[in-house]
Formats: structure tokens, C-alpha cells, sequence
């Protein structure tokens, strides 16, 4: 009983680490301006968010969990990344985030968001009787911040960036919230990001043949 | 099994039509999915109209009569927009272009099989990705005739409605977790959530519901989500913007009743109808204010949309048996009048290679059937009797006014802005002299016989208001615990 009592200290300690430093790479993605470090970032977030699965999926003994760690590290560690990185070979660009905001007033913004994400969630939290649920607003901020990332930029590619940030965030809140949605539902969702990954460089390659540059910006004849 | 075999035929072949070379092999095997469907679908309706609920794969998939009332709209639909379609791609992509017709059929029977998988699951996860599935089968289809304008409505439709079905992902996963931390483990069926449903912690059920609002209120083309919703589905082949129009629309809405139901338990049913009447009135709002006077005429269909989703979300937040009702039977209606007039809209512009409205003139002359037909639509569209969307938008007002005047009075005025301006926008394309060169005479007249079916669903549900209608829509209310 006492033992079960301090490996679910050990745990939520480790998960609020680690669930920081996602929310620390999904900050540094803004930073960042290459796009080469941008995916990295990403991979590495990745990674960060499969160690957290695999450390609950030890502390609840959920095999699912352990299975649905795995697969993460293969779609969104590996796989993605690659299908990312060959885009932005073929493109040939290197450095190119052109976000409508700069750095310095979207780090600030990122304040606020967690600021607030603190704010929604903290009562929520509260109520949930897990041990990973202190890092809830965390991951709810990731979530936030990866959507303000999406509206803030302009290239096809860096906004798919931020889609994949998002929705890393949402895996997360779900994982901390409920260790996670079941496993069939998980597996639809990867293959549902890997599809929608795929489409999109689809749509990068021909909007770079249609206006010889990525930037959506130019995507704006359709108005009344 | 029946259930199995709804799911299968249209996946099946969609995989089989990837494989063909030949069109006419192609076309045979689109036809033949397009009505098997919709028969599998009348033995599964049959089913649960005589009081069944059907289930497959242990709980996994389960229809009741909610269930059974979107299949029988969905493959209806499919079928008569899948018959109009082998014409408009024979016109459209027409000999050498063979790859983008394999390409069109695969996608519309994916398209299909993911709108059934979206509604015939009992899994709450399983339908977001079914409905994410949705996306993912249609955006090629709106980027089909690849143009810059294309291009750029479905790279649009894609990041939008990706970020939007993301966040009804939270919302579903809150649930799930409010439902979990409450009831211990607990599946993310809907059949156990709402059985649960009164011991749910009602701050997390308030906080999920706005994310269920935002995220399958964009699928849905609820105003302000909407944005990418006019681009779409004007620049999306005729019969895909049918069926996107029409029935893919009524899926989002079909997933925000499936959690309302829950969330009416759990905090009441005054929180989801001051949010469905709050987006219901501004949807009208934002639609009445481009129909005044609308430049593109599937622009102006599509703008329509956003109105009739709006208002159907007006008759669930109303709320009561009539309130519902009048929504329920609404979808039914703007179904058919918005599928009928999309098919319409592709053959005009195969007649006059234009979407502006200003560039067609004299349609009844030029083109006499599809004029009149349309003139026909239309006037169903905006309400007039004896069509039945007159009956199901007087329902619906009739319960506002008992229940919410003040909204229900801004409801009709938007109305009657958007009645006349649909009504002038029409009446000019209609009238007047066709272009000089123009050929007298319908493009694809033939492949116009199974809108028969759409008009003679308008004109009885209208003129009648059948007593077996009636009672399956009594059932889906009390799946809805109405």
C-alpha cells in the first residue's frame, strides 16, 4: 500500500516534468526558424510524449498504453518527421517560418495562453482523482499555443507544423486526463494524422506549382 | 449482418473502382454500390423501424432509430447524387482524363462509407475519426478539376475543418473523462455515457460541450466556423457538393445531438440550447447578410447551407417535441431541396461554364428543364408551401415562439431577408436573353429522372405528412429521450 502511495508521487513528479517539457518544445517551435530544427522539435516532442505513455502505461499496467506509445514513437517520431523532411527537401527552403507575428510579441502571447490554459483548468483538474492530473493546464496550454501557432504563420509547411502540435497537445490532455482514449480509437486517430500529414504535402506541391512559393498568403481570390 | 454488408459495399468498392482501367467498368461498379447501398440500408431501416436495434462487432456498432434515420438519408441521397454523377463525369472528364474519373469514383464511395461508418458507431472516438474520415475522402474531390481557385478551397477545407474535428476531439475526450472519473472505467460508448449521464461532473460536461460546438459545429458549417464551407463546396464537382451540402453536414449535426442528449442529463437543457440558439441566430445572421445579394450562384447555394444548418440548430435549441421534431424533420428537408438544387448548378454551369450568377441568363429558355426544376427547388428551399420545408420551418418557429420569442421574432426577419434575396438572385438567372451563342437545350436532361425522387419526397411530405414518417420520427425522439 505504501509502495503503490510513493510510486504514484514518483510518477506525477515525472509526468509534470516531462509534460513541461513538451510545453517547452512546443514554445521552442516558435523559436525556431529553421524548418529542418522545426521538425526535430517536433520528433523530439514526440519522443517526450511516448516516454510519458510508456511511464503510466508501467505505473497502471496497461498493455494498450504501452502498444499506443509504440506506435506513437512510429508515426509521429519517425514517420512524419521523414514525410516532413522529404517536403522540405523538394521545396528546397530552408528558412522560412514568415509568421505574421514576431518572435518576441508570440513568446509573450504564449504567456497569456498558458496564463489562461491555468486558469480553465486548474478547477477541472482538481476534480480528477489520477495522479497525472496536475499537469492537465500543461497540456492544455500545448494545445492552445499549437493553435495560435497554426493562425500565426503563413507557409504551408510551418502550419502543418503547428496542426501537429496540436494535436500532440490533445493527445496529451488526454492521456493525463484519462490515461488515455482506447487503444482502437488511438490507432484511428495515427492513422488519421498520417493520412491528413500525406494529404497535405500532397497540397504543399501543388500550391508551390500553382504559385511557385508555399506562402498561403496567396491563397485569398476566393472572397466575395 | 445486414449492418456488415451496409458498411462493406461501399468500401469494397471503392477499393475495386481504385483497381479498374476501364470506365465503363468503373461506372458499373459505382452504379451497382450506389443501389446496393441503399438497399442493404432499406433492410437495415426496416430493422429498426420494427423496434430492433442492431449491433455488430460486440458493441462497436449499434443502430437505433437515430442511427437508421442518417442511413436512410445518406444513402438515399448517395444513390441519386451517385446516378447524376456518371453523367457529370462523362462530361467533365471525358476521354483521356480517365485517371481523375477512377480517381472521383473511388473517393465518392469512400466518402460514403465514411458518413455510415460516422453514424452507424456507438464508439464516440470511432465517429471522430470516422468524421476526420470525411475530410480526409473529400478534399481531393473539391481540388478534382484542379484550378488555383480549387486548389485553394480544399487547402482551406482541410486545415480548417482538421483544426475544428481536433477540437471536438477534446470535447470527447473530456467527456470520456468525466464519464471515467465518475463511473469508474467506462467505455466511450454513447449508449454508456448516457446511462451515466446524471452522475457526470457537470463543469467538465459545460467545458466539453463548447469543444463539441466548436469542433462538429465547423463540420457542420456553423457561422463563425464556416469560413471554408462556401469554397468548398462551390468548388467541389456538382454531385460531391450535393452530398457534401446536403448530407455531410447533417453528420456534424448528428454528432452534436448524440452529445447533447448526454449533456441535457447532466446540466440541464438550458445550457445546449442557449449555445445552439446563440450559433443557430448568428449562422442566419452571417448567411442573410451575404444572400442580400450573392455574385456566385453555388456560392449562393452554399451560403444557403450555412442559413438551413442554423436553423436547425434554432429547432434543437427550442427544444421540446416540437422543437426537435421540426429539426429533425428539417434535416430530412434541407436535404433534399439542397441536394436536388447542387445537381441543378452542375448542369448550368456544364451549359453556360460560368458560377456567376450575373454571366447566366435566360436559363428557362436556354435550358428548359433544368430552369424550371431549379426555379422548383428553389422556391422548396426557401419555404414555400406545398414543399416541406414550409412545414418543418413553421414547426420549428411555432415551438421558438413558445419557448424563446425574441429569438424565434430575429429568426424569421433573417428569414425574410434571405427569401428575397435568393428569390431576386434567381429570378435573374431565370429570366432575361441567353448569350447569343448559346444552344438551346438541357445538358445530361436524361440523367435529371432521379431528382424525381427528391420532388416527389418534397411534395408528399409536404402535402401530407405521412402518419409512418411521423412515427419514425416519434422513435428517433425517443432515442433522444423525448
Amino acid at each position: 500500500m505504501m509502495g503503490m502511495a510513493m510510486s504514484a508521487e514518483v510518477l506525477s513528479k515525472a509526468v509534470n516534468l516531462l509534460a513541461f517539457v513538451a510545453l517547452g518544445l512546443t514554445i521552442l517551435l516558435i523559436v525556431r526558424s529553421s524548418l529542418e530544427g522545426q521538425v526535430r522539435v517536433f520528433a523530439a516532442q514526440s519522443f517526450v510524449l511516448a516516454l510519458l505513455s510508456v511511464l503510466i502505461a508501467l505505473y497502471s499496467g496497461s498493455l494498450e498504453l504501452f502498444g499506443v506509445g509504440v506506435a506513437l514513437v512510429v508515426v509521429k517520431g519517425v514517420m512524419i518527421p521523414r514525410v516532413l523532411n522529404r517536403a522540405v527537401a523538394n521545396i528546397g527552403l530552408v528558412r522560412v517560418a514568415a509568421p505574421y507575428l514576431g518572435t518576441a510579441p508570440a513568446l509573450m502571447i504564449c504567456g497569456i495562453l498558458t496564463i489562461i490554459s491555468f486558469y480553465v483548468m486548474t478547477p477541472i483538474a482538481a476534480s480528477n482523482p489520477l495522479p497525472t492530473a496536475d499537469a492537465i493546464p500543461l497540456a492544455f496550454a500545448g494545445v492552445l499555443i499549437g493553435f495560435f501557432i497554426m493562425v500565426n504563420r503563413r507557409r504551408a509547411v510551418t502550419q502543418i507544423l503547428g496542426f501537429l502540435m496540436l494535436e500532440n497537445g490533445i493527445f496529451l490532455l488526454a492521456l493525463l486526463a484519462t490515461y488515455g482514449v482506447p487503444f482502437i480509437v488511438e490507432m484511428g486517430v495515427f492513422l488519421d494524422v498520417l493520412v491528413a500529414v500525406l494529404i497535405m504535402e500532397v497540397f504543399v506541391y501543388r500550391i508551390k506549382d500553382n504559385f511557385d512559393s508555399i506562402d498561403v498568403g496567396h491563397l485569398e481570390d476566393l472572397k466575395e | 449482418m445486414m449492418l456488415i454488408s451496409l458498411l462493406l459495399i461501399p468500401l469494397a468498392a471503392a477499393g475495386l473502382i481504385a483497381v479498374t482501367r476501364r470506365r465503363a467498368l468503373m461506372e458499373l461498379l459505382h452504379t451497382l454500390a450506389g443501389l446496393a447501398t441503399l438497399g442493404a440500408a432499406a433492410a437495415v431501416v426496416a430493422q429498426v423501424w420494427n423496434g430492433a436495434v442492431l449491433t455488430a462487432a460486440g458493441d462497436l456498432f449499434r443502430v437505433d432509430a437515430l442511427s437508421a434515420f442518417m442511413v436512410a438519408i445518406i444513402t438515399l441521397l448517395g444513390a441519386i447524387a451517385s446516378l447524376y454523377a456518371v453523367g457529370y463525369i462523362r462530361a467533365e472528364f471525358a476521354g483521356e482524363r480517365l485517371a481523375r474519373a477512377r480517381l472521383f469514383f473511388a473517393l465518392f464511395q469512400l466518402f460514403v462509407f465514411t458518413m455510415l461508418l460516422a453514424v452507424t458507431t456507438d464508439n464516440l472516438g470511432v465517429m471522430w475519426v470516422a468524421v476526420e474520415g470525411t475530410t480526409l475522402a473529400t478534399v481531393f474531390l473539391v481540388n478534382l478539376h484542379q484550378t488555383r481557385a480549387s486548389l485553394e478551397a480544399a487547402y482551406k477545407y482541410l486545415i480548417l475543418s482538421s483544426v475544428g474535428i481536433a477540437l471536438a476531439f477534446i470535447g470527447t475526450a473530456l467527456v470520456y473523462y468525466a464519464g471515467a472519473a465518475k463511473a469508474g472505467e467506462i467505455a466511450v460508448n454513447w449508449t454508456a455515457l448516457r446511462d451515466a449521464a446524471g452522475s457526470l461532473n457537470p463543469e467538465v460536461v459545460r467545458l466539453a460541450f463548447i469543444f463539441i460546438i466548436i469542433g462538429y459545429g465547423t463540420k457542420a458549417g456553423l457561422a463563425p466556423m464556416h469560413t471554408w464551407l462556401p469554397d468548398a463546396h462551390s468548388e467541389a464537382p456538382a454531385p460531391i457538393s450535393a452530398l457534401m451540402s446536403g448530407v455531410l453536414l447533417n453528420v456534424g449535426l448528428y454528432a452534436m445531438i448524440r452529445f447533447k442528449a448526454v449533456v441535457d442529463v447532466a446540466v440541464g437543457p438550458e445550457f445546449a440550447a442557449r449555445l445552439l440558439i446563440g450559433v443557430g441566430l448568428f449562422s442566419l445572421l452571417v448567411a442573410a447578410f451575404f444572400l442580400v445579394r450573392p455574385r456566385n450562384y453555388k456560392r449562393m447555394l452554399a451560403y444557403s447551407s450555412v442559413e438551413h444548418i442554423g436553423i436547425i440548430c434554432l429547432g434543437l435549441g427550442f427544444g421540446g417535441y416540437w422543437g426537435i421534431f421540426g429539426a429533425l424533420f428539417h434535416m430530412v428537408n434541407h436535404a433534399l431541396s439542397k441536394s436536388l438544387l447542387f445537381i441543378l448548378s452542375g448542369n448550368i454551369l456544364l451549359k453556360y461554364h460560368s458560377t456567376e450568377i450575373r454571366e447566366v441568363r435566360g436559363l428557362l429558355h436556354a435550358a428548359p428543364w433544368t430552369g424550371a426544376l431549379f426555379l422548383a427547388g428553389t422556391l422548396a428551399l426557401i419555404g414555400l408551401p406545398p414543399f416541406a420545408p414550409f412545414i418543418s420551418e413553421f414547426i420549428i418557429f411555432r415551438a421558438g415562439f413558445e419557448s424563446h420569442p425574441w429569438a424565434a421574432g430575429t429568426g424569421v426577419i433573417l428569414l425574410v431577408i434571405v427569401f428575397g434575396g435568393m428569390l431576386a438572385s434567381v429570378n435573374g438567372m431565370l429570366y432575361g436573353e441567353p448569350p447569343a451563342d448559346l444552344p438551346r437545350g438541357d445538358a445530361l436532361r436524361l440523367w435529371l429522372a432521379p431528382l424525381a425522387a427528391n420532388f416527389a419526397f418534397l411534395l408528399v411530405l409536404g402535402l401530407t405528412l405521412p402518419s409512418p414518417f411521423v412515427a419514425a420520427l416519434q422513435q428517433v425522439l425517443k432515442v433522444l429521450g423525448i
